[in-house]
């Protein structure tokens, strides 16, 4: 312990894995302590000097950040077992909640490409599997677009906000990892996308589904996206547990978007069953 | 591209979901609330809990028809879906300690004690057929159809005297009355009902109010139900039963029928 009362150093425990469907392993680092840290300066500590507390000499750890202010959502990774952002975890704040030791591990709900890296591709897929963008489809002037009230302005901005990160993935009970190993090696595009389609959307795309479908050009394709969300995997998978909401780093609104979802697709069924 | 490989239960997902979580509400949370609250009229007076069931068995023969449709199947639909969602998810309350990630995992506690409560609690007071081979030669035998409509609060309360029995009994309804209140929360976001997390915090509130008020009429339908199963006032009310069974039977209300007295 300084004088101060932060200690000289601290411990890094960290899962890794060399390659995807490698084995995983336990490595433990110890890192000089200085102000100000976040958890992307201790990967680069380690990085500088990548040898482990019993004095082995292994390959620097992997780890993937871009914007450093919480707006890419790259960094996404479990640490001390709660998902959040890398470069918006203090180590202050961390050693306070458990003092001595900081624990890191990839996503769990995804493939790891190598250490803390994972393959996010099923979350895109996701976006494309509920069209999360608006169909315009030319460039052609158009001229001003429909004018959105103050009130849909206030309701579809704080969704504006996702960064496709992860983390409402991550935390949910109800969204699991998609096995690919049974396509072995090579798996297709095709193969790896037929497989992500039967498996749950998840609370991002949910929350993007009725962003698009709340703005005036977005709505011409809301029926797709309201069969989308009806889908196999889709919304009625949801068992509410509300933990997306809890560690959405951007605070979105995803249980709101999740209810919204819900009367959305009721009165849709009732609509396709009337009017068909 | 042709996907032969999609089972009945993926296509129809969606709509399966909707049957389960409807299910949940009408009959079954209905069933609930109805089946405690005419239980718990024996507090009032056994006569007030033998002329409810009275009314009940006024359907006749129409009696396990209505049994099966309203609440034997949907029990079952509901109950093994909710088998195969649960098995669906996997629980993360250690790392993510909050309240809604406990509830969704009590929902499923509950739900299973409550499928494995109702199937024992059918066996034990009605026996789950009414044939009389199955009756005398099965259910009977092993200590099952305890009950006997035309002999309602003397012969429930009578099976119900063990200790264990009844802490059972008492587990039973804390997890279905539990189940039936928060069930009713996520339903209203699941079907879009209540959409705002202040509307879905006000509307908690009030599923916890109702929980906790039918939990009492459940607790003390069991204890009403056993104290009048009790060996000094056993006779008295079999013989409080037997009038009216008597009275009914002059006044042609009913036929008089002995298997379900004894
Ligand atoms: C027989 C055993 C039962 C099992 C295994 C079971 C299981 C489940 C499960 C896993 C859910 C969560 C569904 C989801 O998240 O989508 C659920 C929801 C529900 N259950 Fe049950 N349950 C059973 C019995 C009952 C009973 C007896 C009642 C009525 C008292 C009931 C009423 C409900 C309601 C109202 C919901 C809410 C539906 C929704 O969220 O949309 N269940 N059940
Ligand atoms: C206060 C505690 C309870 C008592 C004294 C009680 C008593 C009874 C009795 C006497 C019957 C037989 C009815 C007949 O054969 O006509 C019965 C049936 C039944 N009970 Fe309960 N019960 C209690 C709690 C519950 C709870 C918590 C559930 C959970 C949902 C439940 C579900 C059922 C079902 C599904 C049947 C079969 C329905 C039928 O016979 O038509 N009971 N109960
Ligand atoms: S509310 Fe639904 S999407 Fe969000 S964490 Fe819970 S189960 Fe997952
Ligand atoms: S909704 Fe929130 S937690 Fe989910 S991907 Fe977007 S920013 Fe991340
Ligand atoms: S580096 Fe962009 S969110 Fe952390």
């Amino acid at each position: 312990m300084t004088t101060s009362g932060k200690p000289a150093s601290f411990e890094v425990r960290i899962l890794r894995q060399d390659a995807p469907g490698e084995p995983s392993r336990w490595e433990r680092f110890r890192v000089p302590y200085e102000t100000d840290m976040n958890v992307i300066s201790v990967l680069q500590k380690i990085a500088a000097n990548p040898r482990t507390i019993d004095g082995r000499d292994v390959a620097p750890v992997a780890w993937e950040s871009n914007c450093l202010e919480e707006v890419c959502g790259a960094c996404t990774m479990v640490i001390n077992g709660r998902v959040r952002q890398a470069c918006s975890a203090l180590v202050d704040q961390l050693l306070a909640d458990r003092p001595g030791e900081i624990e890191l591990r990839p996503m769990s709900k995804f493939p790891v490409y190598r250490d803390l890296v994972v393959d996010r591709q099923r979350l895109f897929r996701s976006l494309v599997r509920v069209r999360a963008w608006l169909p315009i489809d030319d460039y052609s002037d158009r001229g001003p677009g429909p004018r959105q009230s103050q009130a849909e302005q206030e309701q579809a901005y704080p969704l504006t906000e996702c960064m496709s990160c992860g983390c409402c993935l991550e935390a949910c009970p109800q969204f699991q990892k998609v096995d690919l190993s049974e396509y072995g090696e090579g798996t297709s595009d095709e193969q790896r996308n037929a497989a992500f389609d039967r498996s749950f959307l998840g609370a991002h795309a949910i929350s993007q589904a009725m962003l698009f479908n709340g703005h005036p050009i977005g709505k011409t394709s809301a029926a797709e996206r309201l069969d989308a969300l009806m889908a196999e995997g889709g919304i009625q998978v949801c068992g509410n547990a509300q933990n997306c909401v809890a560690v959405c780093p951007k605070e979105i609104p995803l249980t709101t978007s999740i209810a919204r979802a819900g009367r959305a697709t009721t009165i849709h069924t009732i609509k396709k069953f009337f009017d068909h | 591209m042709n996907q032969p490989t999609v089972s009945f239960l993926a296509r129809h997902e969606f709509l399966i979901r909707r049957l389960h979580s409807l299910t949940g509400i009408v009959p079954i949370g209905v069933f609930l609330c109805i089946h405690l609250a005419v239980n718990a009229s024996v507090i009032e007076d056994v006569t007030a809990f033998q002329k409810a069931v009275y009314q009940i068995h006024s359907l006749g023969g129409l009696l396990p028809f209505v049994e099966w449709a309203l609440i034997f199947l949907p029990i079952l639909f509901h109950g093994i879906l909710g088998v195969l969602i649960l098995l669906g998810g996997s629980s993360n309350t250690g790392d993510y300690p909050y309240a809604e990630n406990y509830r969704y995992l009590l929902q499923r506690a509950t739900g299973l004690i409550a499928g494995l409560f109702i199937l024992w609690h059918v066996f034990h007071m009605h026996g789950w057929f009414h044939f009389r081979w199955w009756i005398d030669g099965i259910a009977a035998p092993l200590g099952g159809a305890l009950f006997r409509p035309f002999h309602a609060a003397s012969t429930a309360g009578a099976a119900l005297q063990n200790g264990y029995v009844t802490t059972l009994y008492l587990i039973g309804i804390l997890a279905s009355v539990f189940h039936l209140a928060n069930g009713l929360w996520t339903a209203g976001i699941t079907w879009g009902i209540w959409t705002s997390p202040n509307a879905q915090k006000k509307i908690w509130r009030f599923c916890a109010a109702f929980g906790i008020i039918l939990a009492a009429i459940g607790t003390s339908a069991l204890f009403g139900m056993r104290h009048a199963g009790k060996s000094e006032t056993f006779e008295t009310i079999q013989g409080i039963e037997n009038r009216m069974y008597e009275i009914r039977v002059e006044l042609g209300d009913i036929r008089s029928s002995e298997d379900k007295r004894s």
